[in-house]
């Protein structure tokens, strides 16, 4: 149903909410996903930020500042997150169920994923991820944090 | 009847022989059950000089370093190496022998990082009253905020709120320090190629053989029941060496010990066609290794391998004297006739090649002592044995050389006398080239002595560089009366250490004050934190302005109020955890004193380190200026007082090296001068000293000439297997130059030397072909010294022949 293109661009719209913060903090950018595994956020507004997830290695340069890489192994909370979103994308479903437990609903036409960490690390951390999709797009992307704070993302090719 | 007669006469003949061989074997089988045979190869290093060297050679011997293992798995895809890499750690970590096995898990555990969380105020270098006032709370909480919009998010979430100024993430980069390694597949790599890494530490000891030998075994264990198919197992660490020096000093030890055996049993079969001299041979030579092991089993406590091996092959010196003896003796001469003939020759010969053994005794390199006790005491015995009990055992089994008197070879052989001069040719040639390229080339680098194969370091380099372990060889040595002085000294250091990192001296330094500052620095750091109450008001009017709510930063307030009654992280809180193994070799207890060494990295120019570390009040243990340096510096209340050394291991070794090379010179200079005294009361005749000695030391110049050309590199080790080729030249001139021969014993000479020079070349040659560094050295060496030193002997040694010598030659024959 999905990962069936070598690349593929798209803009998205955020929106976390914090039970720290009195407001949500939205922002826009767009993504860009190279097979196997190669991920790109980038954040255009209200703050710039570039995020690359190559392999195993994660790096994020915000607002100009220093590039941070990160080694995704050694990081099983984040690794979570991006499996979440390359997973779907690459149509990896065994790299998905090696990290979450999935459920998938719907229809082809309008599907939707329900995924639940493993990971005894990542589930402390992440609650859930529902995604849903028409065939070969992703939509929604929806992540839930243990402590209640969550992170909306809606994708536009 | 006839028959048996013979029968019984032949085995009353050999009767004795046998006998004394008998006694021999079983004293040598005693002796060797008896004794303690050591193999690891650091016993054959010396001690440091300075008391800071000392420590760090003797923590680079036995300290929790050296029970490091570095593996690197390479030679197949990136997947399969992670998948093999894994299965390896999990080997290892269920053998239970690993006190460490890192090689891709997360780089802290959740133990270490709990533990570190709830210490952040006290143990991060950011904990300070500047940290909690109004202004720095504003700037951190719109840092905090920016991280909310980023993808970090759910780290700034995890540890920004609950510690808005960032302590527990400085205190983590101590920790975890600056490390270029990648992880793939929950593998560590190395950074620029495709290498699987892991590192572990063994519970045994680095130089605990057994306990090293279990834990190889589990690591190759490990390896092979991963299926790794074509990928490669890479090992190297202290341990490791110790291991395969261990093992290749056996293997060599035996090989030696049957080969040389063999062949020189083939040589004196060809020679003497006779199983009974050969058995005759033979009780000196084991005789004369029993007593020689036994000899240094006492005075040194051991037996050390390469002595052993060595020792061995001295075999092929001392097994001379009973092939001199026997192959001088005429059929049916009394024992008192063989003596008197070659008497003054083979007594000047053993006091000679004895005093050449003198250099290697005395030269204070625990090793060459051990090697010279061995052979001097092995040449005495088989020199005594041979005088003493060999003759009677002779002349009953009636033994001589088959093809005794002269020959018509004899007078050709003896005519290429007279092209003595041109001898002097490659002499002269040798002394020249080596005086025009100034002398040979001297090592000067104790580590190329080390018995380790300079691939086996390469390798250790280029892991310990991979892995980011830091070298042992540039250390800032603190020491103090407890754990907590030491950390206090360190952090005295640390702003020095900082500005040689600004000024590019240093890339960073690893030492335990910055993983775990002192209880005083901790105790001013929770003196520093404020009242919970007005933390909270200040908190409220640093969030003006900003969108957090009034409950967001209770944890972070909780966190400060509990750290103002905590107690500080002492080193003994963290043993048992991960931290505490990291903690270990950069803090300990060790002869009453605690040692704090800082390993510094990336350093280029230890000159300028140096003057660099002496401007902050650091003493250098170097060459220079270790000599005004008060020797009881350890551990005296002077240490208290000044209690940083810089030691720069790589100088520290090469000025070690240089004082016993000067010592080796010097008693190279002694054993010269009596071996000329000897020489001068035994020989009367200044020519023919001048004769004897000239051979030599042709024989000496030529061999330094020819390893020299072969591009090596002069050390310690050949120096002392020159005066072996010395005492085995002046074997051979001593015995050419005897005076008033005639042709028949001229052969015996002849023929019974070219059997003893075959057999220190086939003994020698075999030890050129070992692989442990130091046995090869010698071998090579001696090989090609005493094929010189033969050729020398003959040419200047003996008596030049009157003109028309072949038709004499031939005449003596029928006269």
């Amino acid at each position: 149903m999905m990962g069936s293109v070598a690349e593929r661009r798209a803009t998205f719209h955020e929106e976390r909410r914090f039970a720290a913060l009195t407001e949500p903090l939205e922002s826009t950018g767009h993504l860009l996903y190279r097979r196997p595994d190669h991920l790109e956020k980038i954040t255009d507004a209200p703050q710039a930020e570039r995020l690359v997830v190559d392999g195993d290695r994660l790096s994020l340069t915000v607002a100009g500042g220093p590039t941070h890489v990160t080694d995704l192994a050694a990081q099983p909370e984040l690794r979570a997150l991006v499996d979440a979103m390359r997973g779907p994308l690459a149509g990896d479903t065994a790299a998905l169920e090696r990290a979450f437990k999935v459920a998938v609903r719907g229809t082809k036409a309008a599907w939707r994923l329900d995924l639940t960490p493993i990971d005894p690390r990542a589930a402390k951390l992440l609650t859930e991820v529902r995604i849903s999709g028409s065939g070969p797009t992703m939509r929604e992307v929806l992540l839930v944090q243990a402590n209640g704070d969550t992170q909306y993302m809606s994708i536009e090719p | 009847m006839k028959r048996g007669h013979q029968r019984a006469v032949a085995w009353r003949q050999a009767a004795p022989v046998l006998g004394a061989l008998g006694v021999a074997i079983v004293l040598l089988v005693g002796v060797l059950s008896r004794i303690e045979v050591h193999t690891d190869m650091l016993a054959f290093l010396p001690a440091g000089e300075t008391p800071a060297a000392r420590l760090v050679l003797r923590e680079a011997r036995e300290g929790s370093a050296t029970g490091l293992i570095l593996i690197g798995i390479d030679g197949a895809p990136v997947a399969e190496l992670a998948r093999i890499s894994r299965s390896v750690a999990g080997g290892l970590t269920r053998s239970g022998l690993f006190a460490v096995v890192a090689g891709g898990q997360a780089a802290i555990s959740e133990q270490d990082e709990a533990l570190l969380f709830a210490h952040r105020y006290l143990l991060s270098p950011t904990t300070s009253e500047a940290a909690f006032t109004v202004p720095a709370l504003h700037a951190d909480l719109e840092r905090l905020l920016g991280q909310l919009r980023s993808s970090a998010a759910p780290l700034a979430v995890r540890y920004g709120l609950r510690d808005p100024p960032g302590a527990f993430l400085a205190a983590m980069g101590s920790w975890i320090g600056p490390s270029r390694i990648r992880t793939i597949d929950g593998a560590w790599f190395a950074p620029d190629r495709d290498r699987a890494l892991l590192l572990a530490r063994t519970r045994a000891g680095g130089m605990d053989v057994p306990g090293q030998e279990a834990a190889s075994a589990a690591i190759e264990h490990a390896f092979a029941t991963a299926n790794p198919g074509g990928a490669r197992l890479l090992e190297a660490g202290p341990a490791v060496f110790a291991r395969d020096a261990a093992r290749a000093m056996r293997t060599d030890v035996h090989r030696i010990a049957i080969v040389s055996t063999l062949l020189v049993i083939l040589l004196l079969w060809w020679r003497f066609r006779s199983p009974l001299v050969i058995a005759a041979i033979a009780v000196p030579v084991v005789s004369s290794i029993a007593v020689a092991a036994l000899v240094v089993q006492i005075v040194f406590g051991a037996v050390h391998g390469v002595a052993l091996g060595f020792g061995v092959t001295m075999l092929g010196v001392s097994v001379d004297y009973p092939v001199l003896m026997i192959g001088h003796r005429k059929s049916g001469e009394t024992a008192a006739a063989t003596r008197a003939r070659i008497g003054p020759a083979f007594i000047l010969a053993v006091i000679t090649a004895t005093l050449g053994l003198t250099a290697m005794v005395f030269s204070g390199f625990p090793g060459l002592s051990q090697l010279g006790v061995f052979s001097a005491i092995g040449l005495i015995t088989a020199a005594m044995v041979t005088w003493f009990v060999l003759p009677p055992l002779v002349v009953a089994a009636n033994l001589a050389p088959v093809a005794a008197g002269s020959a018509a070879w004899l007078g050709r052989i003896e005519a290429l006398r007279r092209w003595r001069l041109v001898g002097l040719l490659p002499v002269v040639l040798a002394a020249g080239w080596l005086a025009a390229r100034g002398g040979p080339a001297w090592e000067d680098d104790l580590e190329n002595l080390s018995p380790v194969p300079a691939a086996s370091r390469a390798l250790d380099a280029e892991l310990r560089g991979e892995l980011g372990a830091p070298d042992v060889g540039q250390l800032v040595v603190v020491q103090g009366e407890d754990d907590q002085a030491v950390l206090r000294r360190q952090e005295a250091l640390i702003p020095l250490l900082d500005h040689l990192k600004a000024e590019g001296l240093i890339d960073g330094a690893d030492l335990a004050a910055r993983l775990l500052p002192s209880a005083t620095t901790q105790e001013a750091r929770r003196a520093a934190l404020p009242d919970p109450d007005v933390l909270a008001e200040r908190l409220d009017a640093a969030r003006v302005g900003l969108p957090f709510r009034p409950t967001a930063f209770g944890a972070f307030v909780a966190a400060v109020r509990a750290s103002r009654s905590m107690a500080p992280l002492l080193p003994a809180d963290l043993s048992g955890t991960p931290f505490g193994a990291r903690l270990t070799p950069l803090l300990f207890a060790r002869d009453a004193a605690w040692q704090g060494p800082i390993a510094l990295q990336g350093v280029r120019n230890p000159a300028r380190l140096a003057v660099a570390l002496a401007d902050g009040g650091v003493v250098t243990d170097g060459v220079a200026t270790h000599r005004e340096a008060d020797p009881g510096l350890v551990g005296s209340p002077a240490a208290a007082r000044n209690a940083a050394i810089y030691v720069d291991m790589r100088a520290e070794l090469s000025h070690i090296l240089s004082g016993y090379t000067a010592r080796a010179w010097r008693w190279l200079g002694w054993s010269g001068v009596l071996v000329l005294a000897a020489l001068a009361v035994g020989l009367h005749a200044p020519a023919r000293v001048l004769r004897v000695l000239g051979s030599v030391v042709a024989a000496m110049l030529v061999t330094v000439a020819v390893l020299t050309l072969l591009g090596t590199r002069l050390s310690l080790i050949h120096l002392v297997a020159l005066q072996l080729v010395a005492g085995v030249g002046l074997d051979y001139a001593l015995f050419f130059a005897r005076r008033q021969l005639d042709a028949e014993e001229r052969a015996r000479t002849l023929r019974t030397l070219v059997t003893c020079n075959a057999m220190t070349l086939l003994t020698f040659g075999m030890l050129a072909a070992c692989q442990t560094p130091l046995l090869r050295d010698i071998g090579m060496t001696v090989a090609c010294g005493a094929v010189s030193a033969m050729g020398f002997a003959f040419l200047f040694a003996g008596e030049r022949p009157a003109t028309g010598v072949p038709r004499t030659g031939s005449n003596e024959r029928f006269g």
